[in-house]
């Protein structure tokens, strides 16, 4: 058992016939995924050939109309959306109304409006949604027969299993960090997403982080803009037993600007990086100004707890 | 995206919000056409995208034509910390008895939609939430249930609009809404919503200044925001970056800055400025540029050609690891500009991840003296500051 999902879970992709689509599930099947369908009304009942995804065998994933077909189908317990903005909050809730446990947002751009009602609905079902605007969530399974999941675009082969749980508003900033540590490794690497509303918040991750047995110790990443930092950190000191070290990206960033990301923004000098280093060192996290400088902290800890 | 206060008002409007009779005017000859319609005395309000325009002498109250003109001379040629005034307002004055504040914002704490509402507005309302944490009330709408004229009326109540209407504050509520989610707006503030006394001393609430952000994400279903295009701003660096798709922010220092990733750029920017600080030659990041995930060389050519349009930037640190980006497609990018553009000026390049090997070959080879390689992030930036601070001192040696 990994943290936030099963060990070779079976696992959809929405949007999977596009480029993005096409690109990524690829990679997942090659990674260990147990990719199990497809969703495109278009395209139901057809079945998309991935060459030599499977150790090298060709893997054809049959193609559905439907989440909820595809559940009935499969047993699909994660979906991982690579829908366009302008169609992505009709496919989430799809997959929301089907039953699906794990979503997993890829899509960069959709409307918070849109955002904020599916991450309102999971959360009032119960269903966990990692992004939107997210590299995905990588685990990393206990034994070649216990596969780890890779929902998303994080790069395989970068890190292998390890007592380190990462958590991060930032898609490279985590391969930076995997790498960093990649002789520790890791139990589960998620990419929590640089919008303003996202469904797993840095806090949430954390908690699951405490719950998973594995985990001995967690890197967070944050940047500027809101207080998702300040409150995971809160929750940390107030309920976690296990160390937490953070790196916060945007110490020098202007105020007023979106600095890429949806939720990247200092506004009326609030949420700067200064802010929420100060909040989370306050609650004896300590913070990195660079993410070497938060490696070798991890470092630090993980020598005290041995 | 933030809109100019008179953009805002029109938005209310269509909400159908009550504001004050009002006319934009760009210049002194429009300020004073305007006049006649509106009636002295009236409020001169000079238009910036940032707060506290009053106290920086930006809104005047006139009674004349003449002390129209001399405010509006005044004001048009403005500009409050750093924003250029963008025309005026004239408004009709009003008589004021209350001032309230209302907003509602996108709460990322609670993941819903926040109402923030106090009967001291007028004001810094983070200031009294501060001071007198009682007298702001926070409320929240949530996207799943129907937030109708009844749950609006009865927010009001909760908000206790003594003095005013709360029917009508209600009704207010309802509109502020309405304006939000049509809009897809990200903030919607109106401070002060004021009660107004007509001249037979019946009292109504009233807009008397709006702040609205839209939410960037949602232009494709607003036909791309072009109604609210700013002419002033449309041919800077950064808005035509923007135009041809690039996240691209400038920020005035003296090194060009690419990377793969919104994270990696910013925590790049910051390497370059701690560098800077460390070598206290004061040089810092001049933009920050996002060349996003599987990037082509054609567009790490583009990125290029954009930085280096900055006349500021003496030299530029490309940061990629490479998840979907390929280091190798980034190479080529980097080899493509310097033939194409004739870049003379030093690069510094760091590649980790998916094909750095093959990218860094690629580097090695061109044989280019103006292209430099480092083994991480920080001594990438280091020599990138060095570098630029070596082309200033010898400019200056020259002078």
């Amino acid at each position: 058992m990994s943290a936030f999902i099963e060990d070779n879970a079976p696992v959809i992709v929405q949007g999977m016939t596009g480029h993005q689509g096409m690109t990524h599930t690829l990679r997942m099947l090659k990674a260990g995924t147990n990719i199990v369908g497809g969703v495109n009304p278009r395209k139901a009942g057809t079945t998309v050939l991935f060459e030599g995804a499977h150790d090298g065998e060709d893997v054809h994933i049959p193609v559905y109309a439907t989440c909820a077909e595809a559940k009935e189908a499969t047993g699909a317990k994660a979906s991982v959306v690579f829908v366009p903005p302008r169609f992505a909050k009709d496919a989430v809730v799809e997959a929301i109304e089907a039953g699906i446990e794990l979503i997993v947002v890829i899509t960069e751009g959709i409307p918070v409006n849109d955002s904020a009602y599916f991450v309102e609905l999971a959360l009032s079902r119960g269903v966990r949604i990692v992004g939107p605007n997210c590299p995905g969530l990588m685990t990393l399974g206990e034994s070649e027969h216990a596969r780890g999941v890779n929902l998303g675009i994080i790069p395989d082969g970068i890190v292998s299993r390890g007592p380190l749980g990462l958590v991060s508003k930032s898609g490279t900033l985590t391969y930076q960090m995997m790498a960093e540590l990649s002789d520790i490794g890791f139990t589960a690497c998620l990419g929590a997403g640089g919008d303003p509303i996202v469904g797993t918040m840095l806090r949430e991750a954390l908690q699951e982080f405490e719950q998973d047995d594995d985990t001995k110790a967690v890197i967070m990443i944050g940047e500027i803009g809101g207080k998702a930092e300040q409150e995971a950190a809160q929750w940390a000191h107030d309920h976690m037993t296990k160390p937490v070290v953070a790196y916060i990206a945007g110490f020098t960033a202007p105020e007023g600007k979106q600095m890429g990301h949806a939720g990247a923004i200092i506004s009326g000098g609030k949420g700067t990086a200064q802010d929420k280093k100060e909040a989370l060192e306050a609650v004896g996290i300590p913070v990195g100004k660079t993410p070497s400088e938060a490696a070798r902290l991890m470092r630090e800890v993980l020598a005290q707890l041995s | 995206m933030d809109l100019y206060e008179y953009q805002a008002r029109e938005l209310l409007q269509e909400a159908g919000i009550p504001t004050p009779e009002a006319i934009y005017a760009r210049n002194v000859e429009e300020v004073v056409e305007a006049l006649p319609s509106m009636g002295l005395p009236a409020v001169i309000k000079g238009q910036a995208k940032i707060g506290h325009r009053g106290q920086a002498g930006a809104v005047r109250l006139v009674r004349t034509v003449e002390e129209a003109k001399a405010a509006a001379e005044h004001i048009l040629p403005m500009s409050i910390q750093g924003h250029e005034i963008n025309g005026v307002l004239v408004a009709q004055a009003k008589d004021i008895r209350n001032e309230y504040y209302v907003s509602i914002s996108v709460d990322r704490s609670t993941r819903s939609f926040c109402v923030l509402a106090t009967s001291q507005g007028g004001t810094e309302v983070e200031q009294i939430a501060q001071e007198q944490p009682d007298a702001v009330k926070r409320l929240h709408i949530s996207k799943l249930e129907d937030f109708d004229q009844a749950a609006a009326l009865d927010m009001a109540a909760q908000i206790g609009f003594e003095d005013a209407d709360v029917a009508q504050a209600g009704d207010i509520l309802y509109r502020m809404w309405q304006c939000f989610t049509t809009n897809d707006a990200t903030l919607v503030e109106i401070n002060p919503l004021a009660n107004v006394a007509d001249e037979d001393g019946n009292l109504t609430l009233c807009a008397l200044d709006a702040k609205v952000s839209l939410d960037g994400n949602a232009a494709f279903r607003h036909d791309g925001w072009q109604r609210f295009t700013d002419t002033r701003v449309a041919d800077t660096l950064e808005a035509r970056a923007q135009a041809a798709g690039m996240h691209y922010v400038h920020l005035d220092g003296q090194v060009g800055v690419i990377g793969n990733g919104a994270g990696l750029v910013m925590s790049s920017i910051d390497a370059v400025t701690f560098a800077g600080r460390a070598q206290g030659n004061g040089i810092s990041a001049a933009n920050f540029l996002d060349i996003g995930g599987g990037a082509s060389a054609e567009a790490m050519c583009r990125s290029l050609e954009t930085v280096l349009a900055d006349p500021k930037v003496e030299s530029v640190f490309i940061n990629v690891y490479g998840g979907i980006t390929s280091c190798e497609q980034v190479a080529l990018g980097i080899l493509q500009a310097i033939e194409e553009l004739g870049v003379s000026k030093p690069l510094v390049v760091r590649f980790d991840g998916n094909a750095a090997s093959e990218g860094l070959r690629i580097l090695r080879e061109s044989k280019l003296d103006t292209v430099h390689v480092a083994e991480t992030m920080e001594q990438a930036a280091t020599q990138a500051v060095s570098l630029a601070a070596s082309v200033l001192h010898n400019t200056e040696e020259t002078k």
